[in-house]
């Protein structure tokens, strides 16, 4: 800090000698002149004093017989004159200053961060819709207001923060995690309850509805399991009237699943040439410019070298260049080992039991074989499973069924 | 009349000895903060007597206090304070 004040007032080097230099020096110390780096030099001393206590040194020399010389000048009074004689220089610093001035006024870049169900394109549109976009000025946005608008157009968010950091606007936003609350839909007649599986029962809750089944029957797809239509008794145990409900219970089924996938016997596989060639760009705001070219080989993939400057990725501004990377490629037919098919194929088994687990199925038992064909691998077995069942069907539409079949 | 001049700092320094004082300040004495034998800072001094590459030589308000090395030089020097440089091998007060 202190060699950054010295560097804006400028100080001097000076050489001092002659009949009393010691005194020389006593004198400046009382006259609070402040004096650094004496080293001495042969007869003399050399020194270093600020510009300003400089020029006061002529009494104090003249009174103790000591001549001074200055070797060196240093600080900013000094380079000043020199950059001014240098226009285009001061115009450059100027218009430099310029730039950031009046880029500093500009949202440069939005960054979202905390959307899961939201997709960035959904919200890009919401702030298209209200005139938020880069490049606009600063002055433009309404902080507060944007907040609650976010807020009024997506009921799912629960949480919004919107800030500037620097040419940056950052949208923070929180989702309900919660599951969303459906009121369930009441439909006149009622609702019965019934098998989507062919199974054996293994576990029952009802909470409201007439049961028709219990654990350890058998039961086919589409039987009733649950009904909508409950009996309202006399006292003489006739049945005096029926309420029609929508049924409602937790009913597991164990059921068997057949399990199949197949995996092509070949695939194909890319293999580097080598070759490569390269296409610098620049990139300003959503424009890009880059040198003319050919198509560089017959097949190839591109790999986009990209460089921000760190002064212009903190202001955000979108400004960037580099390479376009052409790599050639060859498609080469490779056929599966057995080992190879075998670990595709258990692992596509265990993504689709994975979502099975997901719906709330357990998985019990499990039989599956692989097989090889002539152009594929399959995968063939059964997978025991519990899994909830129970679908809602209208009471007037199945007891209609039964009777149109009649 | 010498016998007074005599005792008159004695007496002094009694009292403030008693009294816990800083002497630096009430007398005036030469403090001299060393750092291993590199560097030196002095205060309440009067001013240089002498300066070479060897020997530095400072009057205080009761005695004189000499820095005796090589290369010595002086960092900064204020009224207040100063800090001194270089390879120090002894320090006499005279």
């Amino acid at each position: 800090m202190l060699r950054i004040l010295q560097f804006l007032k400028g100080y001097v080097r000076m050489k001092i000698w002659g009949v009393s230099p010691e005194r020389f020096l006593n004198l400046c110390s009382n006259k609070n002149i402040l004096l650094w780096d004496i080293c001495k030099d042969g007869d003399a001393y050399t020194m270093c004093i600020s510009l300003s206590a400089f020029l006061q040194l002529r009494p104090i020399a003249r009174k103790t017989g000591v001549r001074v010389v200055i070797l060196q000048k240093f600080g900013l009074p000094f380079l000043l004159p020199n950059l001014l004689k240098r226009k285009i220089f001061i115009a450059g610093l100027f218009l430099c200053v310029a730039f950031w001035i009046i880029s500093y006024r500009f949202v440069w870049d939005i960054t979202l961060e905390g959307n899961y169900q939201i997709t960035q394109e959904v919200f890009s549109d919401f702030l298209a819709s209200r005139q938020v976009r880069v490049g606009m000025q600063k002055t433009d946005l309404d902080i507060s207001d944007l907040e609650k608008e976010i807020r009024r157009a997506f009921p799912e968010i629960t949480w919004t923060s919107v800030r500037l950091s620097g040419t940056r606007l950052e949208i923070s936003i929180k989702e309900n995690d919660a599951p969303m609350y459906t009121e369930p839909e009441v439909t006149e007649g009622g609702q019965n309850l019934v098998s989507e599986y062919a199974g054996v029962i293994t576990s029952m809750i009802v909470r409201s509805g007439v049961p028709m089944v219990k654990i350890g029957d058998i039961v086919e797809e589409g039987t009733l399991l649950v009904e909508g239509r409950v009996p309202i008794y006399n006292e003489d145990a006739t049945v005096r009237e029926y309420m029609f409900i929508t049924a409602d219970a937790d009913i597991t089924v164990e059921h068997s699943l057949t399990y199949q996938d197949s995996l092509p016997a070949t695939y194909i596989q890319k293999t580097y040439t080598g070759r490569r060639s390269s296409r610098p760009f620049i990139r300003l705001g959503s424009r890009e410019f880059k040198l003319p070219q050919e198509r560089p080989y017959l097949v190839y993939d591109t790999v986009i070298q990209g460089h921000t400057p760190m002064a212009l990725e903190k202001l955000s501004i979108p400004i960037s260049w580099g390479q376009y990377v052409y790599r050639e490629y060859m498609n080469v037919e490779h056929e599966y080992t057995l080992k190879e098919a075998e670990e595709l194929l258990m692992e596509k088994e265990l993504h689709f039991l994975a979502t099975l687990e997901e719906k709330g199925v357990q998985i019990i038992e499990k039989d599956v074989k692989i097989e090889e064909g002539s152009a594929y691998w399959t995968m063939e077995g059964w997978i025991l499973v519990d899994q909830p069942t129970g679908r809602l069907v209208p009471i007037a539409a199945q007891e209609a069924a039964p009777e149109a079949a009649q | 009349m010498k016998k007074k001049q005599a005792e008159g700092p004695s007496r002094r320094e009694a009292i403030i000895d008693s009294l816990s004082l800083p002497k630096d300040i009430l007398l005036g004495a030469l403090r001299v903060t060393l750092t291993g034998s590199q560097e030196a800072w002095v205060e309440n001094y009067k001013g240089i007597l002498e300066y070479t590459e060897c020997q530095i030589l400072l009057q205080g308000k009761n005695c004189q206090v000499c820095f005796e090395g090589q290369r010595l030089s002086i960092e900064y020097y204020t009224n207040e304070d100063m800090k001194i440089s270089g390879c120090i091998r002894c320090v006499r007060y005279q």
